[in-house]
């Protein structure tokens, strides 16, 4: 990790080599992996000539790493909503330019002037999901449809959870009837016991793929993102997906361009290129999340609409995370804490 | 001797006083140039970092505080050097019980056979490590290739539930470390002296006591280089523990991953890094005393 900061100016010179050859022709694009399908970005270059270099990253933090230290260049990104928040308060993020994005009349209201970017100055919505539970209905016969529904000594270790200390506070903070976003010492005290039961019954901790323990038959119930539920409904009708009627995390990652990107014009051309319908529905085809674009939705088979993950039914209590600064270290001690307790 | 060859004959000691020394350097240099650049620097940044604090976003500050290192030691995370140790021990242990035998007889087979049999070790080595533990994954789930396999003697059982638990943790990690074992003790294996065991049978001596007063004396040095191969590196994984394990027993390994990747607390992660450097440091001169003292004892 650290040869890095040697090789860079190494690199630097490399890059700059080949960026005064063709400037105006690349984009230096930084997302998730597993979300943006190879054959958007191949239609994007078939149409505008512009080559998108792609890198990739697992997490937000990972993200946040390599753009407060200052590392690689950059020229548009793919935070979700909290860090977004952070990058915008800490000067990262270019505001866009609304006249290059006409597309951008797509996305539906309530996908805009969230918390993170009140003005909707920095970010456009990309895709939207939520975190909730997935049961497979074949092994449970018991309705199960809240936190503690999940939480019950009759599904020890038959339970997947999301390997993510802020995710496992916030659950135990909604069945507590709690603020998810004001931790602090307090509320931690009080989220500690019920931490301390859910950790003892939990089977595997899986963020990357938690499908799979569910596919494999290794447990039947799991709180986990909509995304790998939508997938799973997919595969197999038996596998429901509630929104925990305590309330649920709601994520919206977002396209943004960094303060110090090259080419802020092309960055501006694949945000409008991703907002098109026609290319917004094929992302939805490979990453069954929710999306925002509206017209996008339109163009939607009443299967893909039917997906109770991607497009739940009913008005939920859905809220989406604020950054918690230095509270973080806290919630991951207590979690780190508890499991090892176990 | 013509007078060349005596002019010959007398520069090697001219030679061995001054020119080697900075010869011997300039050999030495992509080493020492690779060590400071991949060892030294790195090493001091984490150093450096561990008394640091991080901001708000989880920037590193550069102001001293000794926070992270008492942290360290909170009792939280000492359970988990523990823990780490534990397992990293059990691991040992098993790669030295099971590894020993096959580096035996791999060692004392026929020449022809050596070759093969240490290929077949090696083998896996092809195979990308991720692929190899997803593998067992496969192997150890509740309807994977053993579970499958058991319900053929016996149907109708429930099967092992293996997966997900610490014993899957130990059997990849035996699984992972255990052809650093075979091949050191193969290596102090095959250049056993036979003349010496023969001896000691002429001597009396039965085949136990041959194999616990001869042989195990003379691949005591395989055998300590393999456990510092298996144990060390073993202590700080946290892949295993993640796939195999389910990630429900941190390790340091995961606690340190942790700090900088999602608590983005990159000072504490630098102090437990430090710590658990200082460990293996001990570990290396512990075996190198022990190394030292089997010496002095033979002699």
């Amino acid at each position: 990790m650290k040869s890095h900061r040697l090789i860079l100016p190494a690199l630097l010179a490399l890059a700059i080599g080949a960026g005064s050859a063709r400037a105006a022709g690349e984009l230096n694009l930084f997302g998730w992996s597993e979300y943006i399908p190879q054959s958007v970005l191949d239609g994007f270059t078939k149409e505008t000539g512009i080559k998108v270099n792609f890198e990739t990253y697992a997490s937000n933090e990972e993200l946040l790493s390599k753009l407060v230290a200052g590392g690689g260049s950059y020229d548009l990104v793919q935070p979700s909503d909290y860090a977004a928040e952070v990058m915008i308060r800490q000067n990262l993020l270019s505001p866009l330019d609304p006249r290059l994005l006409p597309n951008l009349k797509n996305i539906a209201p309530e996908f805009r002037h969230r918390p993170h970017d009140p003005a909707g100055r920095y970010t456009v919505p990309y895709m939207s999901g939520t975190v909730g539970i997935v049961v497979n209905t074949e092994k449970v016969k018991t309705p199960v449809h809240s936190y503690s529904d999940v939480f019950t000594p009759a599904f020890k270790d038959r339970i997947v959870v999301l390997n993510d200390t802020r995710e496992i506070v916030t659950w135990a903070l909604y069945t507590l009837k709690l603020p998810i976003n004001t931790i602090n010492a307090e509320s931690l005290a009080q989220a500690r016991p019920v931490v301390a039961n859910w950790v003892k019954l939990v089977k595997v901790f899986d963020s990357d793929s938690p499908k799979t323990a569910l596919l494999n038959g290794d447990v039947d119930v799991g709180v986990v993102w909509s995304g790998e539920a939508a997938i799973l409904w997919k595969e197999n009708k038996k596998f429901q997906y509630f929104i925990p009627t305590e309330g649920a995390h709601q994520f919206i990652d977002v396209l943004a361009i960094p303060a110090n990107a090259k080419n802020k014009e092309a960055a501006h051309k694949l945000i409008d290129y991703i907002l098109r319908p026609e290319v917004s529905v094929l992302i939805s085809e490979a990453f069954p999340y929710t999306n925002p674009n509206q017209a996008a939705r339109k163009l939607l088979t009443p299967e893909q609409l039917a997906n109770p993950a991607s497009y739940p039914p009913g008005s939920p209590k859905l809220e989406t995370f604020r950054d918690i600064g230095k509270a973080a270290a806290d919630v991951d001690r207590l979690v780190t804490d508890l499991k090892s307790a176990r | 001797m013509s007078p060349a060859a005596k002019a010959g004959a007398a520069l090697p000691g001219l030679i061995d006083r001054r020119t080697p020394r900075w010869r011997a350097w300039l050999l030495l240099l992509p080493m020492v140039t690779w060590l400071v650049l991949f060892v030294v620097a790195p090493t001091a940044i984490l150093l450096v970092y561990s008394f640091c604090e991080r901001d708000e976003v989880g920037r590193v500050l550069f102001t001293f505080t000794l926070d992270n290192y008492r942290r360290v030691f909170d009792p939280v995370y000492l359970w988990i050097f523990a823990r780490s140790i534990y397992y990293a021990g059990l691991t040992t242990v098993i790669c030295i019980v099971a590894g020993y035998p096959v580096a035996y007889c791999i060692g004392r087979a026929r020449e022809e056979w050596r070759q093969r049999l240490l290929l077949l070790v090696m083998v896996p080595f092809w195979t990308s490590f991720l692929i190899r533990t997803y593998a067992w994954i496969t192997i150890l789930k509740q309807e994977g290739l053993l579970n499958g396999f058991l319900r053929l003697f016996s149907p109708g059982t429930a099967g092992l539930d293996l997966l997900y638990t610490p014993t899957a943790v130990v059997i990849g990690l035996v699984y992972a470390y255990l052809p650093f074992m075979i091949l050191p003790i193969y290596g102090s294996v095959e250049k056993l002296d036979g003349a010496l065991i023969e001896a000691a049978y002429d001597l009396g001596a039965g085949p136990l006591r041959v194999f616990s007063s001869v042989i195990i004396p003379l691949t005591l040095p395989g055998v300590a280089a393999g456990t510092l191969l298996v144990f060390v590196p073993a202590v700080g994984m946290f892949a295993i523990t993640d796939l195999m394990g389910g990630a429900r027993v941190p390790l340091i390994g995961n606690v340190i991953q942790n700090q900088f990747m999602q608590a983005r607390d990159w000072p504490f992660g630098a102090a437990l890094g430090a710590v658990f450097m200082g460990l293996f440091a001990a570990t290396y001169w512990v075996m190198l005393r022990l190394g030292a003292q089997e010496e002095d004892s033979v002699a």
